[in-house]
């Protein structure tokens, strides 16, 4: 328990201190884990898969990337329909997520 | 309320991607059957079955697929399916071959069981090293000793390709010793008793590999029938034996040369009285005799072979109602087998070979691996149960009297439990499809309650104690890509090791307690 708000503690500091908005790397893993790790993997993607991997991305990256996949300024049947459904905040944390995560 | 929304987000997620990808495209006007049905064995028969009957995965057939929405399947198959095995197709099939499939499935009805015959699995022996007293005497990596590997069975995500492989592990360092490519999923490891050199691992669609663990190599395989994960090894570690789901058979194989050398059909009278064919369920060999005992899933039936001329059978009859997998204790003398459709386990005497009692489990018993533990002068089972039912609970038996102690309430069904003699808790997987699939319990041995649940990503499942009991390892199946190591007694994350969708874990310490949990004395 002491560890865990330890954790939590130095994850809050972590995201106001190295963002403008607060994104949370928790809500980040929950969401990656629903909506992208099923393609693009957590730390690196199927040796099979033709999809990118995400983890250790640029956050800023990976921000627009997602927000114009959203707004269907950069086209892809998949990604469009995937990232529709991604409000601000998602976008935010997942990016906080896997900017972080070594690949 | 947690569960409800993210369900909700979810059909929202799903709905809106049927909603735009099914924007009136046609299906192509010839479909080529031959070609779809090609498809279908390349990318999904090992998990949904040849016969389209079903495996590890639903039917696929024009019965079970009658009124789906053709959008929705398409969407399915292109996305993948959220914590399950189902990976995605988008970008590996083209868009027509998806849709041609979706058509494809929904007219195709389930086909009968295709043959696989002791000539078959003759001309599909395949010889990779020759000569093997020509390869090296002892490993050719440093390890204390061989029990401390552990292998893991990576499935790669797309059940095939190069991400599935036998990953074999020290698991005093916590490293990867040798990587076994096995082409479709690996799913069991067995180890041989009498020569610490051996293994053999068996896929998803019912190869088996010889591999020597000193050179971490294959020398041999072959493919023993369409899937099923039955398998054996005898005591003196001259035997295997492997069973199918398709087609209904089993068979005995040389384990120097992996020679078939018999093959039984399987079937019998079901505990209502009808005559039935019937998959393959566990095959185990005890350290007790040379024997083998092998469970005919719908038949409800145990046999035992004995290793001898003619491999004769003893038919043990009425012994449930779906049969599946077991566990042995008492020097290997009585088996724990797991009945799915009337939520028992059934101790059976393989001495005497007859039913000892069957005992009360939870619902749809899936004991896994099993396991086994002395508490305080007594030996107690410990019973997974997969069904997600209104009650979840592991089941503890006290193996002496063959009598239930107690159910203990755990927050999910489960699949697979590990014990160790030097452990102080039981842990068993959490396998119910929301979020509570990322976790393992623990029980602790002496009061029996669950005293801490684990967060450990992915489809959390199959743990298994290192051979010295310090280590516990678990698999952070489909999408979480790693099998996490813990400290047994801080249960601390101690290592992560990388690859592709893992699943079950099997320590070579298992053939020296026979059961996880017991301790090697209980052999003697």
């Amino acid at each position: 328990m002491k560890t865990l708000s330890y954790l939590l503690i130095s994850v809050f500091a972590l995201s106001f201190s190295l963002s403008s908005q607060a994104a949370s790397i928790y809500a980040g893993q929950s969401k990656a884990a629903a909506v992208c790790a099923q393609c693009h993997g957590i730390r690196s993607t199927s040796a099979e898969a033709p999809f990118p991997p995400l983890a250790g991305r640029d956050e800023e990256y990976l921000e627009s990337a997602l927000k114009q996949y959203r707004n269907k300024t950069r086209i892809s049947e998949i990604m469009n329909n995937i990232a529709g459904s991604l409000s601000d905040r998602d976008i935010n944390n997942i990016a906080s997520y896997y900017s972080r995560l070594k690949p | 309320m947690e569960l409800t929304i993210t369900t909700l987000k979810k059909s929202i997620l799903a709905a809106s991607i049927a909603v735009l990808f099914g924007s009136g495209h046609a299906f192509a006007k010839s479909d080529d059957q031959h070609k779809m049905h090609q498809l279908y064995q390349d990318n999904c028969a090992s998990c949904h079955g040849a016969d389209h009957g079903g495996y590890l995965a639903p039917a696929l057939n024009s019965e079970t697929l009658k009124g789906r929405s053709p959008t929705a399947l398409r969407t399915l198959i292109m996305t993948g399916s959220f914590e399950t095995l189902m990976p995605p197709f988008f970008g590996r099939l083209s868009d027509s071959d998806i849709r041609n499939m979706v058509k494809h499935l929904q007219t195709t009805p389930k086909l009968d069981n295709p043959p696989w015959t002791l000539q078959d699995m003759k001309a599909s022996l395949k010889v990779y090293v020759k000569d093997v007293s020509k390869l090296p005497n002892k490993p050719t990596f440093k390890i204390d000793s061989m029990d401390d590997i552990i292998g893991v069975a990576a499935r790669g995500k797309y059940g095939r390709g190069q991400g599935s492989e036998a990953v074999f592990i020290n698991s005093k360092t916590h490293t990867i010793i040798g990587k076994i490519p096995t082409v479709t999923a690996a799913h069991i490891i067995d180890f041989d008793p009498a020569n610490e050199r051996w293994a053999y691992v068996k896929t998803d669609t019912a190869e088996i590999y010889k591999v020597d663990l000193y050179t971490m190599q294959a020398v041999r395989s072959i493919k023993t029938g369409w899937n099923g994960p039955g398998m054996g090894v005898s005591r003196d570690g001259k035997y295997i034996m492997a069973g199918s789901f398709v087609p209904h058979n089993a068979v005995i194989l040389d384990a120097e040369t992996l020679e078939p050398l018999k093959m039984f059909e399987l079937e019998g009278i079901d505990p209502d009285g009808k005559k039935v064919s019937s998959d393959s369920g566990m095959i185990i060999g005890t350290p007790y005799a040379d024997i083998f005992a092998i469970a005919l899933e719908n038949a409800g039936q145990v046999w035992v072979v004995d290793l001898k001329d003619g491999f004769p059978v003893t038919k043990i009859k009425n012994v449930g109602r779906h049969l599946h997998d077991a566990f042995l204790t008492h020097k290997g003398k009585k088996l724990m087998v797991a009945s799915y459709d009337d939520s028992i386990v059934t101790a059976i005497d393989l001495e005497k070979r007859k039913i000892i009692k069957k005992l009360k489990a939870g619902c749809v018993p899936h004991v896994g691996g099993g396991a086994a533990v002395k508490v305080d002068g007594r030996v107690l089972g410990f019973g997974t149960n997969f069904g997600t039912c209104e009650k979840t609970v592991v089941s503890v038996w006290d193996l002496d009297k063959m009598e239930l102690v107690k159910q203990i309430p755990v927050s999910g069904g489960t699949e697979s439990p590990a014990a160790h003699a030097n452990a102080p808790y039981v842990a068993v997987d959490i396998i119910t499809k929301d979020r509570r699939a990322r976790t393992v319990q623990l029980i602790d041995k002496k009061s029996l309650e669950v005293v801490k649940t684990l967060d450990v990503g992915g489809h959390a499942y199959f743990p298994e104690y290192s051979a010295d009991g310090k280590f516990l390892y678990i698999s952070a199946g489909y999408a979480g890509d790693e099998v996490v190591v813990y400290d047994s007694t801080s249960l601390k994350k101690t290592a992560n090791i990388q690859m592709e969708s893992p699943a079950g874990i099997f320590s070579r310490g298992r053939v020296k307690y026979m059961t996880r949990g017991l301790s090697p004395d209980e052999m003697e």
